[in-house]
């Protein structure tokens, strides 16, 4: 794909123009400028507390901000669309239905046709790997089955955005990779727009196009690296390659000293500095 | 709720002779022991002629004035005219409490109009109330059903209200990033979330709303349980006045259950998880 494609490809869907949230005195949000291209994975990084679900939802129309503004397709979001999907932190399942019914939740409220509506509902169930629990009640699932319903629940509905909230955060270490790799191939053939929230250094760079790592009290974003691995990835491969390595290490030691510039970046990686006005 | 887990051999056990096991369990022996001392000692204390038949009467008395009343037709009869007030009632608290509730716990402006004469309504004794509705509604059966919806409806209207301000707000944010409409939301959310509290609130109702039949029958005109219990008693017949009341006794039980066999239907989902 040559330069200028990829430029065009990357045009913003979805714009984050200098975001400012309080909550009385505390300010979460501090001018986050952010561009979300068309089908492009955005993950962000930050430490507990740095206003990364206060972003989301925002991002998703569900609370006000006091200043700035979010444009989807030239847009300003004022309350949650179908086009935006989001996996929340906290799963948010309905206690009272069964999986099945909780993951065809966002369809049945889009008034899809029942037929299709259990066509998808059956393939996401399967492609999470919750074949069997169908009609099971989210208290007879262990925490990391809910947050793959919860997963399950956003893909089902098609959505052009995809808002994820720590979407493997619940799961075990294998599950998760297998969950990386499903995702990966889920968006090589329905591809969308995340912004995808992570704790995890390698999932941010296995997983995105972008890291946007934040800082916290106030959150801002600090800076952004360009993974570079394009579409169609291999896991293991990107793991094994010296760009991974080198990246991870930066986005580490960045981390560790969260006051301190991150400094060079390791060669051939495209750095962009947040400017502070 | 407990449970209790059992071991396997006892649990193999109960499943062989389940009546005869279940004779072990605390629940049923030192339930039974205690309602037949406390039952025995009663009747004792009738057989000495401490407790005389006509001012306290004892357990073999009012069981056979029970059944006498039983045979004659007048507790039928009396119990008939009873539910319907009772029946009224409860048709007109439960919804009307269901749907005060409901718009309190969802609408401020609503909530601000109305909650002053709720909780006014809910602190005062609705027994003082019965003169003022005889004086508006007359003494019979609008008197009588009135001062049994005032008795019924209070605690529909606080839990209805209680369930819907107590819903998830994390699941109301779910509703809305999934785009639902106020209709959606009741259906999916809200309703589910409010069964509990409604169920708890109809026990409550139900056990209030039988003290307010008893009350309008004593106090407005004469019919019912109510009045045959207190003509008896007047006439020093204890053990006829007594056997009304043992009546409506087994009435209260038979509408907790009832209430206890809807919770169960509805909240399958909550009884899962207890099990
Ligand atoms: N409704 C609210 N009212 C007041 N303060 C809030 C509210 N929601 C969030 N905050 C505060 O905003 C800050 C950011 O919260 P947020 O949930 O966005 O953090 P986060 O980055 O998602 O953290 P984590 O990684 O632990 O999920 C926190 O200090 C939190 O206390
Ligand atoms: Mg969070």
């Amino acid at each position: 794909m040559s330069r200028t494609a990829v430029m065009e490809e990357r045009r913003a869907n979805l714009s984050l123009r200098g975001l400012h949230k309080r909550y009385g005195s505390l300010h979460v949000l501090d001018g986050i400028h952010l561009d979300v291209g068309h089908q492009e994975i955005i993950t962000v990084l930050g430490p507990s507390g740095c206003g990364k679900t206060t972003l989301l939802r925002i991002v998703n129309g569900l609370i006000p901000y006091d200043e700035g503004e979010v444009v989807f397709r030239s847009e300003r979001v004022a309350a949650p669309r179908p086009e935006m999907a989001m996996v929340f932190q906290h799963f948010g399942l309905f206690p009272w239905k069964r999986l099945y019914q909780n993951i065809g939740y966002g369809l049945r409220i889009q008034g899809r046709p029942p037929e299709e509506i259990d066509r998808l509902v059956r393939r996401y169930i399967g492609l999470v790997g919750l074949d069997g629990f169908e009609n099971h009640y989210p208290s007879e699932l262990s925490g990391g089955m809910q947050q793959r319903a919860g997963l399950a629940r956003a893909l089902a509905t098609q959505a052009a955005v995809l808002l994820l909230d720590e979407p493997f955060g619940a799961v075990d270490a294998l599950t998760r990779e297998l969950l990386q790799e499903e995702l990966l191939r889920i968006i090589d053939v329905e591809p969308k727009s995340m912004i995808f929230i992570t704790h995890s250094i390698d999932e941010a760079l296995l997983v995105g196009d972008r890291v946007v790592v934040m800082s916290p009290r106030p959150g801002r974003i600090r800076f952004e690296l360009e993974t570079g691995f394009g579409r169609g990835r291999e896991i293991e491969a990107i793991r094994a390659s010296d760009r991974f390595q080198a990246m991870r290490h930066y986005l580490w030691e960045a981390l560790r000293h969260p006051d301190s510039d991150p400094g060079p970046v390791p060669d051939g990686v495209s750095l962009r500095m947040e400017v502070k006005p | 709720m407990t449970t209790e887990t059992k071991p396997l051999a006892e649990a193999k056990e109960q499943k062989a002779a389940p009546m005869l096991a279940s004779l072990r369990e605390p629940r049923v022996y030192v339930r039974a022991v205690s309602l037949f001392g406390v039952l025995g000692a009663w009747e004792a204390l009738g057989w000495t002629g401490i407790i005389k038949p006509s001012t306290f009467s004892y357990p073999s008395v009012i069981a056979s004035a029970f059944l006498s009343l039983l045979f004659s037709g007048e507790m039928m009869k009396a119990a008939y005219q009873s539910s319907q007030i009772l029946g009224a009632g409860l048709a007109i608290a439960i919804p009307l409490g269901i749907a005060l509730g409901m718009f309190m716990g969802r609408s401020r402006t609503f909530e601000y109009a109305v909650d002053t004469f709720v909780y006014a309504l809910y602190a005062t004794p609705v027994v003082a109330l019965a003169f003022p509705i005889a004086m508006v509604l007359g003494v019979d059966f609008a008197g009588k059903t009135t001062i049994v919806v005032f008795f019924a409806i209070m605690p529909v209207i606080i839990n209805v209200y209680h369930g819907v301000r107590n819903v998830d707000p994390m699941l109301l944010e779910v509703t809305r990033s999934f785009c639902s409409s106020e209709w959606q939301r009741w259906r999916d959310l809200i309703f589910p979330s409010i069964v509990p509290y409604l169920v708890a609130g109809l026990g409550m109702a139900s056990g209030r709303a039988l003290v307010g039949m008893v009350v309008a029958e004593f106090l407005m005109s004469i019919s019912g349980l109510g009045a045959l219990s207190q003509d008896y008693i007047g006439n020093l017949e204890m053990d006829k006045g007594l056997a009304p009341v043992v009546f409506l006794m087994i009435v209260g039980i038979l509408l907790t259950k009832l209430v206890d066999f809807f919770e169960s239907r509805f909240a399958s989902w909550r009884a899962r998880n207890e099990r």
